[in-house]
């Protein structure tokens, strides 16, 4: 991840020179992973709130979050979802990105289905417990290791002291049972798939115990694209706020949106509540997030939250 | 070529294996008995999701090794004829050589977005190397009689060129071609799974992520099989175009 920074600054020069061919048109890719914090998008899609409000949208499944801005950049995407990290990082090193909607935030139901979870015998029960051991992360950097390293700091862990590798989800049981890591830093529905096969504990509900209600994914644009194309922007919001109350209200619908764009079965995915969806964003949604990530040496310069959110 | 039926024996003790294994050591979001992997093979299939993406994947991987092969192949045949020019740009390849393809990858993205150019490019560069590598050792390589022969009819450089020196170390260049050829399949799936949403990687990585093991590893053994059809189809091309020569060329 050290390189992303020069990535960034490379990638600001490129958007700075580059054509904006594609400023004037309605046609819009929109990339999100496959989680259920862009389901306002996959309803949108799925249900034609998008085409009803004048919008050619697609969705493009993107496998890792934090290729989203170079591929928002790249005009590949014109509408993306990183996590607040991810977004907040590629502003940093120097992408014109800007917030165009919100799509996820942390809510208490939310923070509960984050874990630290822990192989059996692995003996991990409080923040201490961690020093010396190695954790599993599905991204160093990425949202659910940030959340914990703030955490173990808000417990008077030293961070450093905790071997952090990277195990991406659908390695995390396996690499348990092997006992390659004492725990991993997971979520909803791994903690249900691990508890039912026994192979062992939450350590702790550690998004739980933060208690926050900041974003988790937001909709990002690049500013060009999003000044030049106002109506787009305002179509694109006017459908996330009709696919947002879906998600919120009716969970078999998101449930079946979500399905058909990460391709996960049905009922695994029904399994769970989607995350929340709030369209309305907020510049002070990100502060926390900016003192977070500064207090963990992520961020090299400084970001003005007013403005990365497009008013 | 001529494959002998006791190299199966391997193989299929260790399907035996992976499935006595696999179903002992119980449900598992990254692993799946052989018969689960069969059967989303055979989904994938059917369902044409495995042709799509072998189909992007080829594309990419052949046009890469079209661009690099040929751009590998005109910089070996000049140096390998030319000491001074070798020399010359000796430092500026050895240098640029050891930058893994795959690092290229994210500024690729941000310069060409996703698709087929971002892999195109990545498997051009990959390929260039081998093509340049060997065809300018192949070249430098040349019966030294040959060119006295040149030499003797009065050849000009060009001519020199296309009638002596490239049939003569067209053998060798053609080895150099199946590592190459090799060496874009690896890449452009690498790509795929990196960023690139087309072809046989993105598969693996979507599969992976829907919590789909045995579809994952499908496309991981379907991955392997072209890769083999490739080897096998390009060794009997070497047989049939060089014959004997063929053999030549391979020997240490």
């Amino acid at each position: 991840m050290s390189s992303l920074p020069n990535l960034y600054a490379a990638a600001a020069a490129l958007l700075l020179f580059a054509p904006m061919g594609a400023a004037a048109q309605t046609k819009i890719a929109i990339g999100c992973t496959a989680t259920s914090d862009c389901a306002s998008a996959m309803v949108a899609a799925d249900s034609g709130l998008f085409a009803k409000h004048g919008l050619d949208a697609k969705m493009v499944l993107i496998g890792i979050n934090s290729n989203i801005p170079a591929a928002i950049v790249s005009d590949s995407i014109q509408i993306g979802g990183p996590t607040a990290t991810v977004f907040l990082q590629a502003v940093d090193g120097g992408l014109d990105l800007v917030a165009i909607a919100g799509a996820s935030v942390m809510d208490p139901i939310a923070n509960n289905a984050v874990a630290a979870y822990a192989r059996n015998g692995a003996s991990l029960h409080e923040a201490k417990d961690f020093v010396g051991k190695k954790v599993g992360a599905p991204g160093i950097g990425a949202f659910l290791q940030v959340l914990f390293v703030k955490w173990l700091m808000e417990k008077g862990v030293d961070p450093k002291s905790v071997n952090f590798v990277e195990v991406t989800f659908p390695t995390q049981g396996d690499s348990l049972k092997s006992g390659a890591v004492d725990a991993v830093l997971t979520a909803e529905p791994f903690v249900t798939r691990f508890n039912a096969a026994g192979i062992g504990y939450v350590a702790a509900h550690y998004a739980a115990e933060l208690g926050r209600t900041e974003p988790i994914i937001s909709y990002v644009a690049s500013r060009s694209f999003a000044e030049k194309n106002p109506e787009a922007v305002a179509a694109f919001r006017a459908a996330i706020a009709e696919g947002a109350e879906i998600v919120n209200n009716d969970r078999q619908k998101a449930s079946e949106s979500i399905s058909k764009f990460t391709k996960q079965p049905l009922d695994i995915v029904k399994m769970n509540r989607p995350s929340v969806s709030a369209p309305d964003l907020k510049p002070e949604g990100f502060v926390w997030w900016l003192d977070v990530m500064k207090q963990q040496n992520m961020l090299q310069g400084t970001v003005d939250p007013t403005k990365i959110v497009l008013k | 070529m001529k494959v002998d039926a006791r190299a199966f024996a391997l193989p299929l003790a260790l399907i035996v294996m992976a499935e006595i294994g696999a179903r002992a050591h119980g449900p598992s979001d990254s692993l799946a008995p052989p018969s689960a992997i069969a059967a989303a093979f055979l989904e994938a299939l059917s369902d044409g999701s495995l042709l799509i993406a072998t189909r992007d994947t080829l594309a990419s991987a052949f046009a890469g090794l079209l661009v690099g092969g040929a751009i590998g192949l005109s910089l070996g045949v000049a140096l390998g004829a030319v000491p001074a020019l070798n020399r010359a740009l000796e430092a500026a390849i050895e240098l640029t050589r050891p930058i893994p393809s795959v690092a290229l990858v994210p500024i690729a993205l941000v310069a060409l977005g996703f698709g087929y150019r971002l892999e195109i490019a990545i498997v051009a560069y990959a390929c260039v190397w081998p093509l340049l590598l060997l065809t300018r050792a192949a070249v430098a390589g040349v019966e030294p009689r040959l060119i006295e022969v040149a030499r003797a009819l009065r050849l000009n450089p060009l001519a020199r060129v296309v009638k002596i020196v490239v049939p003569a170390a067209l053998p060798r260049i053609f080895v150099a071609f199946r590592l190459a050829a090799g060496v874009a399949l690896i890449v452009a799936v690498t790509v795929e799974i990196a960023v690139n949403p087309i072809g046989l990687g993105a598969g693996i990585m979507t599969a992976g992520q829907a919590l789909r093991p045995e579809l994952m590893l499908a496309y991981l053994v379907w991955i392997g099989l072209v890769g083999f059809a490739l080897n096998a189809l390009l060794v009997l091309a070497q047989q049939r175009l060089f014959g004997r020569a063929a053999q030549v060329a391979e020997a240490p």
